[in-house]
């Protein structure tokens, strides 16, 4: 036996390097083909957009004359403009915003879906409710409950207040409307994420820690919010990337008014491409928009590093 | 002490539940009474507001986003599920280039659509169904790629390995094996697809301008801007925009939540 298996292993090492990579890619050739429409769709119309994307922001368009090559100067007008400064900054409170409200009522929310008790799976379904709906349906249902005349929250806080109570009219109202808006939006997607942590924690740690003498926010501190450290982090992730990147729901909400209080870096984006086709400006903000959205998901990997080493 | 804990519990669950489900009522409650009426229990209910809306064509709203929707997973799932077993299934020089399909869905689609639309008009597809069509395959292709790999992933190998023994090609052990074992990750797959289609009114508002072109959402973008105060009739195209994925999620949902999980946590 082996006398017949020394030759065969020895066989690959006298071939000539052209012959293997023949074979290799024989060998190969069905998961490439599998792979090739995948592939060829991703880079027409992925890849080669996005270089066409960065062509285009070192251009203006300009009427009659076409689109002149302008070098940086679309980036150089987006840094030195107060209303880009503004698109920022209200990016940035809508993001603070979100997960100020949605993380804790979601990690809430998890915790009580979590419980085995009989009703628990009517409930959950339920709170996914508001994540199958388009955001452009939910803001509408948000302006209709916040309309100055006729909707009910306006009218409930009006009574309660004693004083008229027009949420959208004032720049702080109307960033508090698109962030409760997109906070009800976002909590069922991170309380299934964060439910799921919490149902692989296995069930004798808790059963330790109460023979232990720990409380229930003992129990809560030490096992439950380490455990759902990860599940936790790709929430709050996923959620900081589409707030970053959302233009729907606000535009829906608010047109990005009054004024520039809640025109997000998003609704700039829009506004620029679809409504005033200034193709070399709002492709400039496009490659604002990835580079954000880069940072977001860098700074998160950065964090979880260092939570990791501690 | 147990008791105070599980009043809070509940209090908690009625208090999420209110703020889901109270939305959601009053839209429903404005689509079905005149306009100007603010009871919150209304005496009288009306279809005017929906006589109104599908007269206004709104009909051939609802056919876009069914045609699209359909369209969209028909070139979808066949692509994902080809890539899905080749990344899950096979080793080959390059494989480790495929992380770039779970970055891909966190960047954002907007950017991109800028140019997009300029190479739309250059295939001669602007303004027609087809480009968005296109878009959205494009744009739902890397996540589920991503879903139906790790469901390749989580069958047992040692099935389909016998049956390459027993002389069965790759290609039969894909449409007799693996496909029919990672079914209900398709199923959960497809859903997803057809809910994110479905919602998606960014393809359309960006390569469409037609308004008998639009689908759902697009148009009721357009009543928002166009109607103003007519709460009654853009509440009426809520409700139905609002139907198809909440019927498909109610009965899904268990396959639905799966998916998500499956493919968030690879």
């Amino acid at each position: 036996m082996a006398s017949v298996s020394k030759p065969l292993s020895e066989q690959p090492a006298r071939e000539q390097p052209a012959t293997r990579l023949m074979k290799g890619l024989r060998r190969n050739a069905l998961p490439y083909i599998l792979l090739l429409p995948l592939v060829v769709i991703l880079i027409s119309f992925l890849a080669i957009p996005f270089i066409s994307l960065i062509y285009y922001s070192l251009q203006r368009t300009e009427l009659g004359v076409g689109n002149v090559f302008v070098g940086l100067a679309n980036f150089n007008i987006l840094l030195h403009e107060s209303r880009f400064a503004a698109n920022l900054t209200a990016t940035l409170v809508y993001l603070a915003g979100v997960l100020v409200l949605s993380v804790p009522m979601a990690y809430f929310a998890a915790v009580l879906i979590s419980s085995n008790r009989r009703g628990v799976g009517g409930i959950r379904t339920i709170f996914l409710i508001p994540w199958v709906l388009a955001p452009v349906v939910t803001a509408l249902l948000f302006r209709t409950m916040l309309d100055p005349q006729s909707g009910p929250i306006t009218i409930a806080m009006s009574w309660l207040l004693g004083h008229p109570f027009y949420l959208t009219l004032s720049e702080e109202g109307s960033r508090l409307l698109i962030v409760l808006h997109s906070a009800w939006r976002s909590f069922p997607l991170e309380m299934l994420l964060i439910a799921a942590g919490i149902t692989s924690i296995p069930q004798e740690l808790y059963e330790a820690a109460k023979v232990d003498g720990a409380g229930l926010w003992q129990q809560f501190r030490r096992i439950t919010l380490p455990l759902t450290r990860i599940p936790l982090f790709s929430a709050v992730l996923l959620i900081s990337v589409y707030t970053v990147q959302d233009a729907e729901g606000v535009y829906a909400l608010t047109q990005g008014g009054p004024g520039y209080g809640t025109e997000v870096t998003g609704v700039r984006l829009f506004k620029e491409a679809f409504l005033y086709f200034n193709i070399g400006f709002a492709s400039s903000i496009g490659i604002a928009l990835i580079t954000l959205s880069v940072l977001v998901i860098v700074i998160y990997f950065r964090i979880l590093g260092q939570g990791e080493k501690a | 002490m147990t008791r105070t804990r599980w009043m809070f519990a509940w209090f908690g669950v009625l208090f999420i539940l209110l703020i889901i489900v109270f939305p959601m009522y009053w839209g429903l409650r404005t689509s079905l009474t005149e306009n100007g009426v603010l009871d919150f229990v209304p005496g009288r209910l009306t279809l005017m507001h929906y006589d109104g809306l599908f007269a206004g064509g709104f009909l051939t709203n609802i056919q876009n986003s069914l045609i699209i929707s359909m369209g969209t997973i028909t070139f979808t799932l066949p692509i994902a599920l080809m890539s899905g077993y080749a990344l899950a299934r096979f080793d080959f020089p390059g494989k480790r280039f495929s992380a770039v399909l779970l970055v891909l869905p966190l960047l954002p689609a907007i950017a991109v659509l800028v140019p997009l639309i300029l190479y739309m008009r250059g295939l001669g597809i602007y303004n027609t169904l087809y480009s968005v069509i296109l878009a959205g395959t494009v744009f739902a292709l890397p996540y589920c790629t991503w879903m139906i790999r790790g469901f390749m992933l989580s069958i047992p190998r040692e099935i389909e390995e016998a049956a390459l023994i027993d002389g069965c090609g790759p290609i039969k052990a894909l449409f007799s094996i693996a496909i029919p074992l990672a079914a209900p990750g398709l199923i959960s797959v497809a859903i997803f697809t057809l809910i994110s289609a479905w919602n998606n009114y960014l393809f359309s508002f960006a390569f469409t301008t037609k308004r008998e072109l639009q689908v759902v959402p697009a148009a009721l973008l357009g009543f928002i801007t166009a109607w103003g105060n007519n709460y009654g009739g853009m509440n009426a195209g809520a409700v139905v925009a609002i139907l198809p994925p909440l019927i498909f999620f109610l009965i899904f949902q268990k396959w639905f939540i799966q998916g998500i999980l499956a493919g968030s946590s690879k």
